[in-house]
């Protein structure tokens, strides 16, 4: 299992509601695009932080490594932000207000990533797929993602165990045998694929498959307190950066 | 490389999931005729999501000596054909957005748009241009793989210069920013999952020779389709016979030879 899917399965908010976590995940991370980077997307990130370390109880470290991946991404992005090419002053120059550009960039996109990471550790794949029907997505492709989401972490577990075998005989010395390594596990990966849905149609054959899947969904209600006061706190954090923003700029 | 939460502006989010929603709808349109014509095929096709999610997991050494990882999405378009691949890449990029932090949930439209639709299509128009001319399967995979991914870069890095230009210079000096950045630097990468792709199609045409006639990965000419997971016929099956030049179901005759003539 994945780190983020093995923390929300044991996360203290696993049985709410995922709407209720959508509502406060996702609206931290809409008001941190739509509000001004600065003090908005700054007020965003540190309640989210609050939020997700405190009430959520997500563990620290885990945070961090799954949150050091967007930050690579938005680092790498807004060093382009720092140049600007062509002007009186030489093909390739320090852009004027660059750096406050650049920095504003990653407020923002750091504390838009702390919001859907709010939601991904808390919520389970397993609890937001089948109650997507509901929300409107077809269920064939609700199925057929249900399918995806339950293979993949067999396909993973035996790519895994593959790559270890690979390197117990050596696969990986010289870099021709990494390559040849790399293609073999890419192949495995779709023989066992295609093998183990032949498999699992057989057996769903057998047991009179009409061609839905049904699963069982943890019951869960939503909670309109929750939900409330999720919707208080954004509309508080609204409210904060539009009095503090004229003071702070 | 996917384009962060929170990395567009939400007019630019907003636009790039518009142009996004018609070839996804498309998708999951034939998607859903296909699963209702054939109830075996969901799980066929949510296995062909999983191995797409696989693949793009694998570490993938750049011939330049650092590493990446593969898009999947040259391979995943030979293999599921593009319609389908909008569908498993949005699958796809929502488990990497909510299962890894790849990506994000505002810019899904944008990746998907990169990810999902331009590389695949790019891909398999040059797959099915090479083939047209009876340029050897194993190239035309190499070169399909290697469009895929470069295009999909290029294509974000527009999305990037579109959301922020140049102060100076606009759009195209953005473009030459990003570009240097995303683009350029991808152009060994995409060397590299063009040859890990090839080998790939190798090992697969050796071991998995009924699945990739089945899916129709053999044809040489236009031939209709009967679903999104290009069910072939018998005359797909000579096909193969007749690309690997041989019948020989056990995967133990060498290939090679045959289907690089």
């Amino acid at each position: 299992m994945l780190p983020i899917d093995a923390a929300a399965h044991s996360s203290r908010w696993r049985r709410r509601h995922p709407v209720d976590k959508a509502v406060l995940g996702l609206g931290l991370t809409v008001l941190a695009i739509s509000l001004p980077p600065w003090p908005g997307a700054a007020l965003v990130l540190v309640t989210a932080l609050v939020v997700l370390l405190g009430p959520a109880a997500v563990p620290g470290r885990r945070l961090w490594r799954a949150y050091r991946v967007p930050l690579g991404f938005c680092v790498t992005g807004a060093l382009p932000l720092l140049l600007q090419v062509g002007g009186p002053d030489g093909f390739v120059t320090l852009a004027d207000g660059g750096p406050v550009r650049a920095g504003e960039l990653l407020l923002r996109t750091s504390a838009a990533s702390l919001g859907v990471l709010l939601f991904a550790f808390t919520t389970p794949l397993s609890d937001l797929l089948p109650r997507l029907v509901n929300a409107g997505v077809p269920a064939p492709v609700v199925d057929v993602a249900l399918v995806t989401y339950r293979m993949s972490f067999l396909l993973l577990d035996s790519v895994r165990r593959i790559r270890e075998a690979q390197a117990a005989r050596l696969g990986h010395t010289t870099r021709a045998a990494t390559w040849r390594s790399l293609a073999g596990l890419g192949a495995t990966a779709f023989v066992r694929a295609f093998d183990r849905a032949t498999r699992l149609q057989a057996g769903l054959a057998g047991r009179g498959y009409d061609g839905t899947l049904r699963v069982l969904v943890p019951p869960a209600r939503i909670s309109a307190r929750f939900t409330l006061l999720s919707l208080a706190l954004l509309a508080a954090l609204a409210a904060l950066t539009l009095v503090l923003e004229r003071p702070l700029r | 490389m996917h384009i962060a939460e929170g990395f567009l502006p939400p007019a630019h989010a907003v636009a790039w999931g518009v142009a996004s929603a018609p070839f996804v709808v498309h998708g999951v349109r034939s998607l859903t005729r296909e699963v209702r014509e054939h109830p075996e095929s969901t799980l066929l096709i949510g296995a062909s999501g999983a191995f797409t999610f696989v693949l793009s997991a694998l570490k993938l050494p750049s011939v330049t000596g650092s590493c990446s990882h593969p898009t999947g999405t040259g391979l995943g378009a030979v293999l599921f054909r593009p319609p389908v691949m909008a569908v498993l890449g949005t699958i796809t990029l929502l488990f990497q957005a909510l299962l890894l932090a790849h990506g994000g949930l505002t810019t899904l439209g944008a990746n998907v748009f990169s990810m999902a639709i331009v590389g695949p299509w790019a891909g398999y128009g040059i797959y099915r241009l090479l083939r047209r001319f009876d340029v050897p399967l194993m190239v035309a995979v190499f070169f399909a793989a290697f469009v895929a991914d470069l295009s999909t870069y290029c294509v974000t890095s527009v999305q990037l210069a579109l959301a922020f230009p140049d102060p100076s210079s606009g759009f195209l000096g953005a473009l030459g920013k990003f570009g240097s950045i995303f683009a350029v630097t991808q152009i060994p990468l995409a060397v590299s999952e063009g040859l890990l792709t090839v080998l790939v199609m190798r090992l697969l045409v050796q071991s998995s020779r009924g699945e990739l006639t089945r899916l129709g990965v053999f044809l040489t000419k236009a031939r209709p389709r009967t679903g999104a997971t290009g069910r072939a016929d018998a005359a797909d099956a000579a096909d193969a016979a007749d690309v690997t030049g041989t019948t020989d179901t056990t995967g133990t005759t060498d290939t090679t030879g045959a289907v690089a003539r």
